[in-house]
């Protein structure tokens, strides 16, 4: 009895020790080696063998950020996924996905710009306006001097600008063309063709509503959002050599900005202060209430970024799917001062404070604000916004230049 | 010039309708605020969802909330997002498509530059000769015109055409590679031309590269070392080391009867074979390792990252096989995932895919058709204009450029 008592108990010593030499070890380790992509991989749980079918997803989704495991050494593989834990996997995968897929990154451009002193500065003419990039360079239109500004993005050179734009405003790249409004009464609309050297613009037609301000394209027709007087929104159909020109004043007290976001046009009532969305005939389908002078919207796939102008704030309204129309978020403070345009760049949306000579930024994705920004002292200065794909670009009126961000 | 900024001076005589209007608009929000939503601290701020089973507390709060904003999800209900439930695979399956579908929109850049739009009537612009198949640098394209045996660069946001290369004859299929542009030419033997994108004349003559491909070469993709062409005539040809003292062309018939197109995935080659109507992967020494049947007569695919789109010219067809495993490595044994019709496909020819879209000709249907890449939904189809014959396609990233009949290219 005693011998195999002492047997045993020798037995349990040794089992002891094995365990505790296992112990050790996996604390020393605290890790799993698998095969991936035909290299070892070694990721930190313990509970995800290098035999499990989804050892190399595992790996993935740690290596790059889009889980941290449920604890230094576990990742509790067979563990049900919870709706919340879920909300926090998809935002990480999209929000990875968009910053890793930017130019920015490609280029090594992580920061964000801090103050004016920071800013490329181009000047392009008087009192410049409204912009947009065709992928290469940026079409200013300056509503003071007449003119359109073509400034190669890149380096920031000025290549030419286009003479006979009276009062020029609005900027759409479209059909291989380049068109403004001329904010006149009644309007005009101006198309430049980007394959010959700068010149005299061409008048496209002299008959939209009074005053037109943003210009929009749905892949067909050209649409301004015109400011009235009597406030309207003009449709431009161009089949050349036909031309008609529609404009539609019912339901418009004062509109301002226009955009379509791949199904619908959008329209910004600074009169009424809502946000109309409309049909392919110019009616109003249904309004969302905004604050105070909305101006120019941006679409970010999702959602439409309202500045309204006289209420220091920014509408966030969803556009497509089950809840299109609905109110998600109303954004104030971040230096929101006079905001005037939104533009979005992929991930961050920019705003121009117009009164606060300065941008504010927020994550489009999650509606968290980033930081304002100075473009520098001057009166009125920022003025409108784009993006080019890498960087923002904003008009600074008072002083004529066009600042890259 | 104060006078001249619209709204500026707008507040004075909108004030008493603003009053009015943020009076009604704080009574409903305050209303809705007490009985269905949540505020919590995201980023520093104050941020409300409407989902009541959420307490700002939770520690996925603010993913919760940026999943909503971004349009991920729209919760269990107007006013829950059940947040402690499990997640079925179906429910998963949303989850992930909504967040790939929305990350491409958004990284885009049709997004950055406000492109929602897909043009119905696309603008034009000419180049010399007969354009047949093209191909972006990142700012410029690259269109080969067998007519005129020259190529055309043509600046991307303007549509000008920058500069000719001359004396390409029968140019046809192009590939941008180690800082060259490679043209074939449609000639028996095969000939493969050189272009260097450094020149600045206004006319450039091309550099023969080689004059030894097999026959009737019109596909042509590089492999991160060599240049491989199809050659209609029957054959694949490798040139390797183009460009080199070193360079050696190798041309294998065996398992080839009329190949016309040929794409790299990232680890293999795939050519289609209009002889036998099949789609060939190939080992690196130009065996055919995996044979797949495809409609008839197929024409130049495309790899979107996982599959591979196959027009077939007359099936009026477009097959999208399955090329790699969800980890992104070759699949042992590619198959077939669906045999898309309609939507407009007449004699396609050319696919072409823009990180979101993918792009088909339809030579005899004076149309492109596009489907959304990810789920295969048809996305309609646009007519280029009477007799314009669109053949080939490719994307820069914003625009897809279509060759057609005469001269003509489009930007769509």
């Amino acid at each position: 009895m005693r011998n195999i008592t002492i047997i045993r108990l020798k037995r349990i010593f040794m089992l002891i020790a094995v365990l505790i030499a296992m112990t050790a070890a996996s604390a020393r380790l605290r890790a799993e080696t698998g095969i991936c992509g035909g290299a070892m991989v070694t990721i930190p749980f313990t509970d995800v063998s290098s035999g499990n079918i989804f050892f190399c997803s595992i790996a993935e989704a740690f290596f790059s950020g889009l889980t941290n495991g449920t604890s230094l050494t576990s990742y509790s593989p067979s563990t049900d996924v919870t709706r919340e834990q879920m909300a926090a996997f998809i935002t990480r995968t999209m929000d990875q996905s968009v910053k890793r897929a930017s130019k920015r990154a490609a280029l090594n451009q992580f920061w964000t710009n801090q103050g004016s002193s920071n800013l490329a500065l181009t000047f392009v003419g008087t009192g410049p306006r409204l912009l947009q990039s065709d992928g290469e360079d940026l079409w200013v239109a300056n509503d003071s001097s007449n003119t359109v500004s073509q400034v190669h993005a890149s380096n920031g050179k000025l290549v030419g600008n286009w003479t006979g734009a009276t009062n020029a405003f609005g900027v759409l790249v479209a059909r291989g063309k380049v068109f403004i409004t001329g904010r006149t009464n009644p309007g005009n609309l101006y198309q430049i063709d980007p394959t010959q050297a700068a010149g005299p613009v061409t008048t496209v037609t002299s008959s939209l509503g009074a005053f037109p301000l943003q210009i929009a394209y749905d892949g067909q027709r050209i649409w301004t959002a015109n400011q009235g007087p009597q406030g309207s929104i003009s449709i431009v159909t161009l089949n050349p050599p036909d031309l008609t020109v529609t404009t539609v004043t019912t339901g418009f007290s004062s509109p301002s900005g226009i955009i379509y976001d791949g199904t619908n046009i959008w329209v910004t009532d600074a009169g009424d202060s809502m946000l109309k969305k409309l049909d392919s005939t110019g009616n109003i389908i249904s309004s969302v209430s905004v604050g105070a002078v909305p101006l120019y919207p941006a679409f970010d796939g999702t959602n439409i970024w309202v500045p309204n102008h006289n209420s220091n704030t920014v509408s966030v309204v969803r556009a497509t799917g089950g809840l299109a129309g609905t109110g998600l978020a109303t954004l104030s403070g971040n230096g929101l001062n006079g905001p005037q345009q939104v533009a979005f760049d992929g991930e961050r949306i920019l705003v121009t404070n117009n009164d606060g000579n300065s941008a504010s930024l927020w994550r489009a994705s999650d509606l968290t604000p980033i930081g304002n920004f100075s473009t520098g002292m001057e009166s009125f200065g920022a003025f409108g916004a784009c993006s080019d794909g890498l960087n923002f670009w904003i008009t600074l009126f008072s002083t004529g230049k066009l600042a890259r961000f | 010039m104060n006078s001249r900024q619209p709204y500026r001076h707008a507040r004075g005589c909108r004030a008493t309708v603003l009053v009015s209007l943020m009076v009604i608009s704080a009574t409903v929000s305050d209303r809705l605020r007490a009985d269905t939503q949540t505020t919590g601290t995201c980023g520093g701020v104050s941020v409300t969802t409407p989902f009541t089973d959420v307490a700002n507390t939770n520690l996925f709060f603010c993913s919760i909330a940026a999943a909503y904003f971004s349009g991920l999800t729209n919760g269990t209900s107007a006013t829950t997002f059940s947040p402690s439930q499990d997640v079925p695979r179906e429910q998963m399956a949303a989850f992930v498509t909504r967040t790939l579908d929305q990350s491409l929109r958004r990284g885009s850049r049709r997004a950055a530059l406000r492109q929602w739009w897909t043009p119905t009537l696309p603008p034009i612009f000419s180049v010399s000769g007969n354009p047949q198949l093209l191909e972006a640098d990142g700012q410029d394209i690259w269109v080969a015109s067998e007519g005129e045996d020259s190529v055309a660069r043509v600046n991307a946001s303007s549509g000008l055409t920058v500069q000719v290369w001359t004396g390409a004859t029968n140019a046809y299929g192009v590939v941008v590679a180690r800082g060259k542009v490679w043209v074939t030419g449609v000639f028996n033997p095969g000939l493969l031309w050189r272009l260097n994108p450094r020149a600045d004349a206004p006319t450039v003559p091309a550099e023969l590269e080689a004059g030894d491909l097999g026959g009737i070469p019109q596909g042509i993709t590089f492999d991160g070392s060599s240049i491989w062409t199809a050659n209609l005539g029957g054959s694949v040809s490798v040139r390797s080391s183009p460009g080199s003292n070193g360079a050696l062309t190798t041309t294998v018939t065996n398992g080839f009867v009329a190949p016309l197109g040929i794409l790299f995935d990232g680890s293999n080659i795939w050519v289609t074979d209009q002889g036998d109507d099949r789609l060939k992967k190939l080992n690196a020494d130009a065996s055919v390792a995996v044979s797949i049947p495809m409609g008839s007569d197929p024409g130049h695919a495309v790899f979107d990252g996982m599959n591979i789109w196959v027009p077939n010219q007359f099936s009026n067809s477009v097959i999208v096989v399955r090329a790699k495993d969800s980890q992104g490595n070759p699949l042992a044994s590619p198959f077939v995932l669906t045999t898309l019709t309609g939507n407009g496909l007449n004699d396609p020819r050319t696919a072409a895919f823009d990180g979101q879209r993918i792009l088909v000709t339809n030579n005899s249907g004076n149309s492109v058709s596009l489907w959304k890449a990810t789920d295969f939904t048809p996305l309609g189809f646009v007519q280029t204009g009477a007799n314009t014959k669109p053949l080939g396609a490719c994307s820069d990233g914003i625009n897809f450029f279509v060759t057609c009949h005469a001269g003509i290219t489009q930007r769509f």
